[in-house]
């Protein structure tokens, strides 16, 4: 028996254009005192990065499939990472061979380390309601004449879609150089661009510019809005602030709903003009008869899926807005000090209502994802014994 | 613990009321708050916080009892009491309340899509309509000053030294008793109390009082500011049975606030400080127990400016304190005095711009429903505000005084007329928002592992985003009580009003009861907790009507069907779990222990619960609703009992119990006769008693044990640890015998260490020996365009920041105080693997230095010694010692070397120890504290070790020291050589980035000709001194370079050599060029080869038939291939993929490289000029032939490598060629194709490329035979060996290169060296003319031998010498002729150009051969 363990130091969220690490240590369990114990032997190991595609067939309309080969035979010795798994593989990295003819003996152990740059073109790992983008490391090994063995490791991948193009480097990093020049300063060279890409999400991101909006339905006006910033990074808080003090309506109730929409695009709804699925990731509910001013605080959870569209699905976010407001507008009663007769105020049993909403697009980025693999619910790790 | 978040949320009067409201009090459930005004009582309701009723007070009455003044409910919140300014007290029936009727519903248009689905809508939505009827006021004939509610009796404090105690039923003449303040006896402590009335009570009375009912006494406020407590010697309240106790020295008293829980008095004083008083129980006095006081250091501006002390307001459940000054502000404390809040400083006091903000005044406040809110009466001061305007409009417009005061008049009477919607008139609250720590009410053991934080309506964790309480469950059961995470901190518990609910962060799945009817049919009463995946509840069941301990598992559905329940005697107040043990203290202060077992024998898990163990602490424990927490642990503290049997560890060995602050302890009873451990552990455990209690600590929050036990860690494992609010963290830790063979006999000593951390601990990392915590943060949002909210701008925007705190320096550092250095180097040596382990130590002694150092008193005993003998025993002892001095100040550095150690010898053990990053920081110690001979002495012993080393950065760093040095800069030290140091590294960048060609030679050239001027040239600038001393120091930073570089290359350290003058910027051509006739000689051919096959990982060539024997594997060659397409692939490939054509044009490739050189020495006259003055006669003889080459194919050069590169796949395309002009036998061709297959790593082959170059344009041939060698490029050696007719070779040269070429074919090189046939034949036809007068042999077998040979060729075997030496001669005349006649037709993969090129440039070759 082999112990192939998979671990991604790094944590299990990448960011597209990072580059991937994972550590995948083969052992032989065995210890070496005891007497059954021999040497076991690996033909070949191999890895490769996947993403599977998925769709619902309610949902989505696919065009008709290539049959691609699913079954992988016996005394193939060709690394199909996909095999049995659900939907299309719509993105694979070129396999790269660990190792050929390993051998170790008891107790032994080896490590490789695979690194593979995320594919900076693909879509984000996504679990929608008519799609799933799912990413994977598969590392697949063989002993001789056995069938393939497939290790899965999956993990997140964050698209920084639509961010600007980080500027090209200048001359000077593109010129050779001296050959005896350390390596490490190559890759360093590549992270910059990322590096980059990051420093400016966070500047984007930390932009505040606040936005005021009236609210106001058929009656009047029933409060002003105020967010100061519509670009948010997964896992910030929203904030808004409400002032009712000046609306003409009292307003019994608000709520804000974080929302994203999953649409399909055009050529591949089922039916046409069906529905945009709506999904809701946090809800702020307050009463607020007697507020003059208010905020929430709506977290962006770490998990969710930052805006981006391929050609297939188009997800969106946006906050949901929902008010209970009086229907008739209240001019606030005037107590009189000193009369006569003591007055006893109390109020309303019964309020008449109507509920209005209101949709406000946002924008929700990735984040480092270094921050988001600690609320991932991949491990990053992963073993198989073979 | 509480932490502000957000803004304050501001409530709007919906009545417009010329009064202000200035009162405010909450129900006893904090569920109603009555709010006065001068004239007006409203109630307004927590949640929705909405006004319910107000009641307008009528001209008549408002007249003759004058304004409203304090309000007090009856605790079943069936009555108000206000009290009046004419002495009256007015009592209010409160009606309503039940669920009879709500307010505010609201009611939907018909069809509306809104459809109540929850059932708790309604009490979301709606509050409880009630109604206020006032009863028949009582006369009390004397201004009330204070008024409290007493279970059944109302307290009222007269201005006229009375105190009337009015029943809340009977009021009137029956139920009234009044004492008088003299006839309390009063004194400084019970026992010298002495009877009869207080003579110095005259003309006093009491200005404010609490009842505590926990001390069963009252805290007064006298109206001369004396403190005391009045305690009632019977139980009921009489004139002849009270007695009071004063406060020693206190005199500007003006409030005060009790705390139950914790039996404290917190009084305000008039100098601004807060002093809490506790009473000591044997002597009955008065005792501080510390102060809250701003301090200086964090609110310079205010600390001593705040005025008196207005309100205090200890939070419902008495954990923190709010204060708040006349003044303004808002500060909170936790029980025992750690400062956590202030509105005074930074952000809430300044804006953005700097600019000084008005505190927010406040008339009243009062804390919500478990502390979430707390609602603030602000005063109000726009209305001031106004008035102030109108006065100056008054001014500005020069009316008449008697108009102005009538128009006055007028706005005051009728100010509906004049200015009806006056928005400033509708009354305001402020309701501030927080988040606190679940450990303040459920302190259960799981808690204290991870930082469990919870606001209103969400929980916080250590990391992560706020998890969302579901809302279903909030709006039906609001507010959350208790919160509780299992130790992994994946699984949460919370509990509201009714039932509970879980949640787990992995599925991030809120898991509610399915039937809402066992939801509501329970309270949690005593808290939860985790036990592995099960939620433990202490609860009352309504419809059993009795306490329970529940059971549930995570993973079934959320039903009393799956829940394993069991009746509990008395009500629960604290439940906590250890290990598989639950303890419960209830109400009858009796502690139970349970035991719980999982079992699996239904088909869904289930856990049963067994009693183990019941003990009454009633003895002890003076009122139940003292105790903070009850905890099991496995502490114990050996005292007296020698244990038999080995202590088994995590056992449950005693039970910790925070008694209003008081840690005590009680241990189980070992003294009796023991019970052997292998028969019957589990009822051994039960029988066991504890002993009577032991108090540990006093002033205690909170308390961590673990469980856990760890042998290598005891130390932190078996500790205690303790918070203690303002006096910082404990730890109880345990000290172990050093001579661990003897574990039993030692008797185990624990010792208490106090110390300070400056965050609000709230949970302990044992293992990690972290503490982890958690701040406020605010952010300020004041300067928003747009944003003309007052809450924005009055306001930052709070934010809790959690964070984590090292300590273990301070209790080393105790320990070592102590005389306790074996403890603190086992504890020490426990925590070494820890990442921050020198960060500790280095926080040790710069605490340390800092302090002893500064004192101005002379220290009889200083630390320092001891902590630098301490930390020797580490290895990072060298590290810790110039980390800290070089964050401490320079004044301080005597002192630390005194303690320490000569910097020197420091020095030197860093070199010893070859720590040269550690000794270059020692550097700059020395560079401050010794001559300038002796730094420089030190710079160049470690310059030369670092050079010996490869620590490029470093060198770098000790040139620009060693320059610095010499510049005659020594007054003002020189630039640090730390890589902290940004611009310096800036310089050497510059230099290593700006490579123009292939090679960097021009860098090179610019690096010479800069040390050129520096060395040769007459500087005429106005500091010729220093620059001279420049001059000089560049000179023997120069010698040193070349002295290393002359090292490397007589130890065939080519490889190093590389990176030597790549990372220095060393000038290897000019240098070679000097070197040539020197040391750049090869004097063994064989041993170089082997070398750089080493150094390199260069494959030999494979001989035929003994391909078994290569030390590279099939396995090397994939993993090559991996890589190659990682490189391919990666985004620089540009870069990369010119290498990897290098191959295939490995002739051309040489010379584009010198051509791009030429060419450039060309541009530059820098340059050439450089390369003239180092080497000046061979440079010419070979620039004159290059530069020929340059004109005819200048195009070419470097972009056409770039462009082939993805065409040709080079390795074969030579195989081709050679095989296609040699017509070499199909064997002979594989094993060079398998050769080829067998090159080095592609990093290698670039650099082995690179020195080719090198060597080339420095003229040493025989380096160029050699890596031509190696890289079995048969055109270089062709090359050569035909510059070897050039006359300004020397002999020597020629003679070696010929015995060099003869040597190595027993390293496997034939089959190479068969493809240079004939020019090798040439050169030993040549050597053989020239060699043989000399020789004694003609054949070249003998001149080989003859050579100058080192031993490695003289081991050579003989066939295969002899086989080198005849087969060249068979093959020379076939091969002559193509080599002669190079062009080949164009089919090849290679560009057509290129190849003719190539073709010329052979041509070229040949001509020049023959």
């Amino acid at each position: 028996m082999i112990e192939v363990v998979a671990s991604m130091a790094r944590g299990p969220v990448f960011l597209a254009g990072e580059l991937m690490e994972c550590l995948i240590t083969f052992t032989n369990p065995m210890s070496h005192l005891s007497t059954s114990a021999s040497c076991e032997m690996l033909a070949w190991a191999s890895a490769q990065i996947h993403c599977q595609f998925h769709a619902s067939e309610n949902r989505v309309a696919l065009p008709a499939q290539g049959n691609k080969q699913d079954v992988q035979a016996e005394s193939n010795t060709v690394l199909i990472p996909n095999r049995g798994e659900r939907g299309q593989c719509v993105l694979d990295t070129p396999p790269k061979i660990l190792f050929c003819d390993l051998r170790l003996d008891p107790g032994e152990s080896k490590t490789y380390s695979y690194s593979e740059i995320v594919p900076v073109d693909g879509p984000p790992s996504f679990r929608g309601q008519a799609v799933k983008y799912v990413y994977k490391l598969t590392i697949g090994c063989q002993r001789v004449n056995s069938p393939i063995k497939l290790l899965r490791v999956p993990f997140r991948v964050l698209v920084l879609q639509g961010m600007p193009e980080p500027p090209f480097p200048p001359d000077e990093e593109v010129s050779p150089s001296n050959p005896f020049l350390e390596e490490e300063e190559a890759s360093r060279r590549d992270a910059r661009p990322l590096e980059r890409a990051l420093d400016m999400l966070m500047v984007t991101t930390s932009r505040r510019c606040a936005h005021m909006f009236n609210i106001t339905n058929v009656r009047g006006k029933v409060a002003k809005f105020c967010i100061f910033k519509t670009v948010y990074r997964l896992g910030e808080d929203i904030v808004g602030t409400f002032n009712f003090s000046e609306g003409d309506i009292p307003c019994l109730q608000y709520s804000v709903s974080l929302q994203n929409e999953e649409e399909i695009q055009q050529h591949y709804q089922r039916r046409p003009g069906q529905v945009i699925s709506v999904t809701g990731h946090g809800r702020h509910m307050e009463s607020c008869l007697h507020t003059a001013s208010s905020h929430f605080s709506l977290p962006i959870p770490l998990n969710v899926t930052p805006g981006f569209s391929t050609d297939i699905v188009m997800l969106r976010w946006r906050l949901h807005f929902e008010f209970v407001t009086a229907r008739e507008p209240m001019e606030p009663p005037t107590v009189l000090q000193n009369q006569s007769e003591v007055t006893v105020w109390a109020g309303a049993e019964h309020v008449d209502v109507d509920t209005f909403s209101w949709d406000l697009p946002i924008k929700v980025l990735p984040t480092n994802p270094a921050l988001a693999s600690y609320m991932s619910h991949f491990s990053g790790t992963n073993s198989i014994h073979i | 613990m509480y932490f502000l978040t957000g803004w304050p949320r501001r409530l709007l009067c919906p009545l417009r009321s010329e009064e202000e409201p200035f009162h405010i009090q909450p129900s006893s459930q904090r569920l109603y708050f009555a709010v006065l005004s001068e004239t007006q009582l409203s109630v307004w309701f927590s949640r929705p916080s909405v006004l319910i009723v107000s009641y307008i007070e009528s001209a008549k009455a408002a007249a003759q009892f004058g304004s409203y003044q304090k309000a007090e409910w009856k605790p079943d919140d069936s009555m108000i009491a206000v009290a009046t300014a004419k002495g009256y007290i007015l009592l209010f029936d409160v009606l309503g309340g039940g669920d009879a009727k709500s307010l505010y519903e609201p009611v939907y248009p018909k069809g509306s899509p809104r459809v109540k689905v929850t059932p708790g809508y309604k009490e979301e939505q709606c509050a409880p309509a009630l109604s206020l009827e006032m009863k028949k006021p009582v006369d009390l004939e004397a201004p009330i000053t204070s008024l409290r509610s007493l279970q059944e009796d109302l307290l009222v404090c007269t201005a006229d030294g009375y105190l009337h105690v009015l029943h809340w039923d009977g009021l009137g003449s029956n139920g009234r008793k009044s004492i008088c303040l003299t006839t309390i006896p009063f004194s400084l402590d019970l026992q010298t109390a002495r009877g009869g009335p207080s003579l110095d009570l005259e003309e006093v009375h009491i200005r404010c009082m609490e009842y505590c009912v926990t001390l069963d006494g009252f805290a007064v406020v006298l109206s001369d500011g004396r403190l005391g407590f009045i305690t009632p010697l019977s139980n009921t309240i009489t004139a002849d049975q009270l007695q009071g106790v004063w406060a020693a020295d206190v005199n500007d008293g003006t409030c005060v606030a009790v705390n139950n829980k914790y039996r404290l008095m917190a009084f305000g004083c008039a100098g601004g400080s807060v002093l809490v008083y506790m009473i000591d129980t044997t002597t009955g006095s008065m005792q501080l127990s510390h102060k809250l006081e701003l301090t200086p250091k964090h609110y310079p501006d205010i600390y001593n400016k705040t005025g008196p002390v207005k309100l205090i307001c200890w939070s419902p459940d008495y954990s923190v304190v709010m204060v708040t000054w006349e003044c303004g502000g808002l500060s909170l404390w936790s029980v025992f005095g750690a400062h956590l809040i202030c509105t005074l400083g930074e952000d809430f006091a300044y804006r953005s711009d700097g600019t000084k903000k008005d505190p927010v005044k406040i008339s009243s406040m009062s804390w919500g429903a478990e502390g979430y809110h707390l609602w603030v009466l602000p005063i109000k001061q726009e209305r001031k505000r106004q008035e102030v305007e109108q006065q100056e409009e008054g001014v500005e417009e020069k009316k008449e005084v008697e108009e102005n005061e009538v128009e006055k008049e007028e706005e005051e009477k009728g100010e509906e007329m004049a200015t009806p919607p006056q928005p400033s008139l509708q009354a305001g609250i402020l309701q501030f928002q927080f988040i606190k720590s679940a450990l303040t009410v459920n302190p259960c053991t799981s808690n204290q592992e991870q930082v469990l934080l919870h606001g209103e309506d969400r929980l916080y964790l250590t990391c992560g985003d706020p998890s969302q309480i579901h809302s279903t469950y909030l709006e039906s059961n609001w507010p959350i009580r208790f919160a509780a995470i299992d130790t992994a901190g994946q699984c949460m518990a919370v509990a509201g009003r009714r039932g509970f609910a879980h949640y787990s962060l992995f599925t991030r799945k809120w898991k509610l009861f399915g039937n809402i009817t066992q939801e509501q049919n329970m309270t949690v009463t005593g808290g939860l907790a985790w036990w592995k995946d099960f939620v433990v509840v202490a609860c009352y069941n309504y419809i059993d009507q009795q306490e329970q301990l529940r059971l549930y598992q995570r993973s079934s559905n959320l039903d009393n069907a799956f829940a394993s329940v069991t009746k509990l005697q008395s009500d629960t107040l604290l439940l906590n779990v250890f290990r598989d043990l639950v303890i419960l203290f209830r109400a009858d202060c009796s502690i139970c222990l349970y035991s719980i077992e999982r079992r699996n024998d239904s088909p869904y898990p289930t856990a049963s619960v067994e009693l183990l163990q019941e003990v009454s602490m009633s003895r002890y424990i003076p009122h139940p609703a003292l105790v903070v927490s009850v905890t099991l642990t496995s502490v114990r503290t050996e005292t007296g009992i020698t244990l038999k049997a080995p202590q088994q560890a995590g056992m449950a060995e005693s039970i910790m119990l925070n008694l209003a602050g008081q840690l005590i302890m009680l241990q189980r009873d070992r003294s009796g006769p023991q019970v052997r451990g292998e028969e019957t552990p589990a009822n051994n455990k039960k029988l066991l008693p504890f002993c009577p209690p032991v108090v540990l600590a006093q002033c205690v929050e909170n308390v961590w044990t673990t469980c856990r036990s760890n042998k290598k860690k005891r130390h932190l494992l078996e500790a205690l640890w303790l918070s203690c609010g303002e006096a910082g963290m404990k730890v109880w830790l345990p000290l172990f015998p050093r001579d661990h063979r003897k574990p039993h006999s030692f008797l185990s000593r624990r010792i208490m260490l106090p110390f300070h951390i400056n965050i609000y601990p709230l949970a302990v990392l044992f293992e990690d020996a972290l503490v982890l915590g958690a701040t406020n943060e605010t952010v300020l949002y004041d300067g928003m365009q747009g944003s003309s909210e007052p809450l924005e701008a009055l306001f930052p925007f709070c934010t809790v920041e959690r964070t984590s705190q090292i300590y273990l320096h301070h209790i080393l550092r105790q320990l070592l105080v102590r005389n306790l250095g074996e403890q603190a180097l086992m504890l020490a040596q426990s925590c070494a693997s820890l990442p921050y382990f020198p960060h500790v130590m280095e926080l040790m002694v710069h605490v340390v230095l800092e302090e002893e150092a500064t004192s101005r008193e002379p220290i009889p005993d200083p630390l320092l010694p001891t902590v630098a003998k301490f930390i020797t025993e580490f290895p990072l002892f060298l590290q810790t010692i110039v980390h800290c001095a070089r964050k401490t100040e320079y004044a301080l550095w005597n002192y630390l070397f005194a303690a320490v150690g000569n910097p020197k010898d420091l020095f030197e053990e860093c070199l010893m120890a070859q720590d040269l990053d550690t000794a270059a920081s020692y550097l700059i110690i020395l560079q401050s504290m010794e001559a300038p001979a002796v730094s420089r002495q030190h710079a160049t012993l470690l310059f030369n070790t670092a050079l010996e080393q490869g620590k490029w950065d470093l060198c770098r760093h000790m040139i620009r020291f060693l320059k610095a040095i010499g510049s005659g800069e020594m007054e003002s030290p020189p630039p640090t050589p730390t890589t902290q140091e940004p611009s310096s590294t800036g310089g050497f960048e510059f230099f290593r980035n700006r490579s123009i060609s292939l090679s960097q030679t021009a860098d090179v050239i610019a690096l010479g000709k800069f040390n050129l001027q520096k060395t040769f040239t007459m500087p005429s600038g106005p500091c010729v001194k220093g620059r001279e001393a420049e001059c000089a120091e560049n000179m023997y930073i120069d010698m040193m370079l070349w002295r290393h570089a002359r090292h490397l290359l007589e130890q065939v350290r080519l490889r190093d050599l590389g990176c030597f003058s790549a990372q220095l910027g060393f000038e290897l051509i000019g240098w070679l060029c000097r070197e040539r006739n020197r040391v750049a000689r090869v004097d063994d051919f064989v041993s170089a080869l082997k070398k750089l096959h080493k150094d390199f990982l260069w494959p030999f060539p494979v001989i035929p038939g003994g391909s078994i024997s290569s030390p590279l594997k099939n396995g090397r060659c994939r993993t090559v291939l991996s890589t190659r397409l990682l490189k391919s692939q990666s985004a620089d490939s540009l870069l990369n993929s010119d290498m990897d054509t290098a191959p295939p044009q490995a002739a051309s490739a040489g010379h584009a490289w010198l051509d791009g050189l030429g060419q450039r020495s060309k541009d530059m006259d820098t340059a050439s000029s450089a390369h003239s003055s180092h080497s000046p006669q061979t440079h010419d003889a070979f620039l004159s032939l290059l530069t020929n080459k340059v004109e005819e194919y200048s195009v070419g050069s470097a972009t056409d490598l770039t462009e082939t590169s993805s065409v040709v796949d080079g390795d074969w395309t030579m195989v081709d060629e050679n095989s296609s002009t040699l017509s070499l036998s199909p064997a002979e061709l594989e094993h060079i194709s398998m050769e080829l297959a067998n090159k080095g790593p592609h990093k290698s082959q670039v650099q082995l490329r690179y020195l080719l170059h090198v060597f080339m344009e420095a003229g040493c041939l025989e380096w160029c035979v050699v890596i031509g060698l190696i890289l079995r490029d048969a055109n270089v050696i062709k090359q050569v060996i035909g510059f070897l007719d050039s006359p300004e070779v020397p002999q020597d040269t020629v003679q070696s290169v010929r015995s060099g070429l003869l040597a190595v074919d027993t390293l496997g090189y034939k089959p190479f060296l068969k493809l240079i046939q004939p020019q090798l034949q040439d050169l030993m036809d040549a050597a053989a003319e020239q060699v043989a007068p000399e020789a004694f042999q003609p054949t070249s077998q003998s001149s080989k031998l003859g050579g100058p040979e080192g031993p490695g060729g003289a081991a050579v075997p003989r066939p295969e010498d002899s086989r080198g030496a005849t087969a060249p001669l068979g093959l020379a005349p076939p091969s002559l002729e193509p080599a002669g006649s190079f062009p080949r037709p164009p089919s090849e993969d290679g560009p057509p150009e290129q190849t003719e090129e190539q073709g010329d440039e052979e041509g070229a070759y040949d001509c020049t051969l023959s």
